[in-house]
């Protein structure tokens, strides 16, 4: 063998016709005789649907078909529960719900056709907040699912004394009420898709950009009450996704239109329809309360987490799970008591967002545990190693941790780089992390060396974040390899379909294909574009599919060569990994073998804050991430250079606004996202290899991981800067600047 | 009307007020102009017109008469292999999901052509395309890499 192809930073696959603008999306996928299709939205958060009037729409010219709810040969969908019609007949429940189809000859016609559309709505009570809708004379939006709106309510109790008597013996208490906000994917590509009938296999096919095609043909299936092997999904290059194309938006009603017109469809959302038209990250309220001893032991953690599931369910209850998971944070506990409620409201649904319920519940924890060490009198690094996970550590669902437990070395090595020092086993903040060339001794160059009232500060914060689907949710991962050639293998033919989201799956996949059957990376050929080529992957999230779809050329790679040795020519084999099942939370005790491998991130951040302006520039950022392996270190590297981008826009500035459950910001001249201007002065990514016993050449999934600490890394920096703790995100302007005015922070600057 | 594009004449009946992307798309099949807002706010429909980025969404027919079009296809026209800000997002290995690449390249070639030496400040101040991925610290690094190379 020539060069190693793991562990090495081979081009990405298909770089070139990026840069070319050679690459096909769905929307640049034209078919001979195509109609168009649009979408007429709700466009009001509840309402019963008195009349629905599609005859002007039909009689208009170039308006081929118009679909409603009685098309729908099974009117219902979702990933976790069918809870959630695919046109709506009866009821609306957000203003991104779908009404009807029109299908036309061009999209103009279908425009003019669904503005044509008659709908006579009774209003009906909206709910706009997850608080409203708990309480018990709130109205019923899913009265089908049971007799309240929550959604899902999880607990853990896990101690020896009831968690009031535990504080009582606990030295230091520490307490917050932690909001963070909505936030939208806005991946650059907007949904858009064709769906046509081959005629060669008689099957409907859709062609869209998603992130677990076989899950996409499931629901399709279902609701066209169609066997599966009716429909095929084939994916085009993937915009982005992000979590956000995991559930569907456009995959059933283009399958739906392609049958009912018996002609290629095709539809291309606007900004303005893919915001409205698809889920969100969660918004939370995460009330917790801490104890601790003067030593600094963690005690005791009480949490109680809402969380806004919007309209539908989506994968609101296994976001629920993850954030319920990390509450408390990657510590060893005595006692844990964490009630969450997922709730539905008539808000944009919530569901999939890199991170997963990670983001929100870190953003409570390690903003406790700073304020914490700041209780205490101690470095944070310190803190946070005194009480890290380890080796055969228990989790407060009463399971051992997977081994390779790295977060201590996570921790250490993050510290370290970022200039923390180090005397036995007390840790010391630096003065700055990015030697800026204004900084002089922290405490004071804020105050003589900067213009303009800003002021610098340090923070540190650190997460865990599962590999895989948790709580019992179905893992497998399928791939066929072929070897051609006669006395040496001349070729080597991959079929896996894991989703290239842009994070580099099909890189890697080749990657590891070629180093698991020993050959050069240039014989590899992988075949990934629809589902009938083999199993499936599972789904292009919770940082699983390197891990996943590795094992599961590993596993085709063996019984493959075992063939080739054979003299079989092609030695072909399919393998399915599935790894070891994990269990779901006891609903009473909160009991539960929850994930199979987790990765492991810590980070440092530096940032500078104007008092007068309520800007915050972030100075220096620096990531480390335990992967396991990197496969392509580079690739590793954009995911964590990109991660942190998107953590900071989530941070900082990203505020989805909702009002009576209507998004008020639904383009992007007033949902910002980070530019070139926004980002980080320097981001330093810190790649470390600790392997994972059970994953790909010692993998771990890592896609996720820089996204969840930096939050409560920004927060941590701006509390150093102004003695001010924001237990709300994003920290937009107007809140730092109202903080600022309550607080003496000014005062003391002026008199300074 | 008459047009230019990618130094090939071009005719087309459509209506004055058609913005130029959904031509280059729909019409010629230049596919590397991408859709991403409509509204002249994320830049993936970046062109050149006679040399100059412009957001090709919001850019009517009628105001490209006379003006030579250049779409990403056309950008390496003239250069042997790619164009240098196209190598150099190869060299960094700046895509990851690919879908803004032709307009963070157009706007950043444009750039170059106009200012001749780009810092980072410059590319702050006058690079806005967006890009979700966050490939940011990458397109920075490839635009100082084709500036260096431009200049030489």
């Amino acid at each position: 063998m020539s060069i190693r192809a793991v562990g090495s930073s081979r081009s990405r696959y298909g770089a070139r016709d990026k840069v070319l603008g050679r690459t096909r999306y769905p929307g640049d996928i034209d078919m001979a005789g195509q109609a168009w299709m649009k979408v007429r939205f709700a466009g009001q958060p509840h309402a019963r649907i008195r009349t629905l009037d599609v005859s002007k729409a039909r009689a208009h010219p170039g308006v081929i078909a118009v679909l409603t709810a009685e098309d729908v040969p099974c009117n219902e969908y979702g990933l976790i529960y069918f809870d959630q019609p695919v046109l709506c007949g009866e009821v609306v429940r957000c203003e991104g719900d779908q009404v009807a189809l029109v299908i036309a000859e061009s999209e103009q016609a279908a425009s003019e056709g669904r503005d044509l559309i008659e709908v006579d709505y009774e209003p009906l009570p909206i709910i706009s907040s997850a608080e409203a809708a708990m309480r018990p004379d709130a109205f019923l939006l899913h009265p089908e699912r049971g007799d309240s709106n929550i959604l899902a309510h999880y607990k853990t109790r896990y101690g020896d004394a009831p968690i009031e008597e535990i504080f009582d013996d606990c030295d230091v208490i520490v307490e917050g009420v932690y909001r963070t906000g909505m936030q939208e994917h806005a991946y650059l590509q907007p949904e858009a898709g064709l769906g046509y009938i081959d005629e060669s296999t008689g099957q409907i096919v859709v062609n869209v950009a998603g992130q677990w095609m076989h899950e996409d043909r499931i629901q399709i299936a279902h609701a066209l009450g169609m066997p599966e092997a009716q429909i095929r999904v084939e994916y085009s290059a993937i915009g982005g996704a992000f979590g956000g194309r995991e559930d569907m938006s456009i995959q059933i009603i283009l399958a739906l239109a392609a049958w009912k017109v018996g002609r290629p469809v095709k539809i291309i959302w606007s900004r303005h329809e893919s915001i409205i038209g698809h889920h969100k990250r969660h918004a939370y309220t995460i009330r917790t309360k801490w104890g601790a001893s003067w030593s600094g032991r963690l005690i005791a953690a009480w949490a109680e987490c809402i969380q806004d599931a919007g309209a539908y369910a989506y994968t609101s209850s296994k976001v629920l799970g993850n954030s319920h998971l990390t509450v408390t944070g990657p510590y060893e506990w005595e006692a844990v008591h964490v009630d969450s409620y997922s709730v539905y409201t008539n808000n944009v649904p919530g569901g999939a967002f890199r991170g997963f319920g990670g983001p929100q519940g870190h953003f409570a924890a390690e903003t406790q545990m700073n304020k914490l060490a700041e209780r205490l009198e101690m470095d944070p690094v310190k803190l946070r190693l005194k009480n890290v996970l380890r080796d055969g550590s228990q989790l407060p669902t009463r399971a051992t941790m997977p081994p390779g437990v790295s977060m201590g070395p996570v921790i250490e090595a993050a510290a370290r780089a970022a200039k923390w020092t180090r005397q036995g086993n007390d840790w010391q903040r630096p003065a700055t992390i990015s030697d800026a060339a204004t900084r002089g001794d922290h405490a004071t160059a804020t105050l003589r060396a900067l213009p303009g009232h800003r002021r610098r500060g340090v923070g540190f914060a650190a997460a865990f974040k599962n590999v895989g689907f948790s709580f019992a949710a179905p893992e497998e991962n399928w791939a066929t390899i072929e070897l051609h050639g006669g006395g040496e293998i001349e070729r080597v033919v991959v079929k896996a379909v894991g989703a290239d989201v842009g994070q580099g799956a099909h890189s890697v996949f080749r990657q590891m294909a070629a180093e698991a059957v020993g050959v050069p990376l240039e014989r590899v050929e992988l075949q990934a574009a629809h589902t009938d080529l083999v199993g499936s992957s599972g789904s292009a999230s919770a940082s699983r599919m390197t891990f996943m779809a590795g094992n599961a050329l590993i596993g085709a790679a063996r019984l493959a060569s075992r063939r080739w040795e054979d003299e079989i020519r092609p030695a072909t084999a399919t393998f399915g990994y599935r790894p070891r099942v994990t269990t779901e939370l006891n609903y009473e005790t909160g009991e539960s073998d929850p994930n199979i491998s987790y990765g492991y991130v810590a980070e440092a951040v530096e940032l500078e804050v104007d008092l007068d302006t309520g800007q915050i520039e972030l100075l220096h950022v620096l990531c480390a991430d335990d992967v396991g392996r990197a496969i392509n270190p580079r690739l590793v590297e954009g995911q964590i250079e990109g991660g942190v981008v998107q953590a900071a826009g989530y941070a900082l500035m990203e505020n989805l606004v909702t009002e009576e459950g209507r998004i008020k910001t639904p383009y992007f001249s007033n949902y910002l996202i980070p530019t070139i201007y926004d980002i980080p002065r320097r981001t330093e990514s810190l790649i470390l290899e600790y392997p994972d016993p059970f994953g790909p050449f010692g993998a771990r999934g890592m896609a996720e991981m820089p996204f969840i600490p930096l939050a409560p890394a920004i927060v941590a920096a701006l509390h150093d800067a102004t003695g001010i703790w924001f237990d709300q995100i994003p920290l937009t302007p107007d809140r730092l600047l109202e903080a600022f005015k309550r607080s003496s922070v000014r005062a003391f600057e002026r008199k300074a | 009307m008459k047009l230019t594009i990618n130094n090939r004449p071009f005719e087309t009946d459509a209506p004055p007020d058609t913005p130029l992307l959904w031509l280059l798309r729909d019409e010629l099949g230049l596919i590397g102009t991408r859709f991403g807002c409509g509204v002249g706010l994320c830049g993936a429909c970046t062109v050149h017109l006679d040399g100059v980025a412009a957001r090709s969404c919001i850019t009517p027919l009628s105001t490209v008469e006379g003006k030579a079009v250049t779409t990403i296809e056309g950008l390496a026209e003239g250069y042997e292999g790619l164009h240098p800000v196209q190598q150099a997002f190869i060299d960094q290995q700046v895509p990851q999901c690919g879908y803004c690449m032709s307009g963070q390249i157009m706007a950043i070639a444009g750039l170059l052509a106009e200012e001749g030496a780009v810092d980072e400040a410059t590319l702050a101040e006058k690079v806005t395309n967006l890009c979700r991925c966050g490939a940011y610290v990458r397109i920075r690094r490839a635009a100082l890499q084709a500036a260096a190379e431009v200049n030489s």
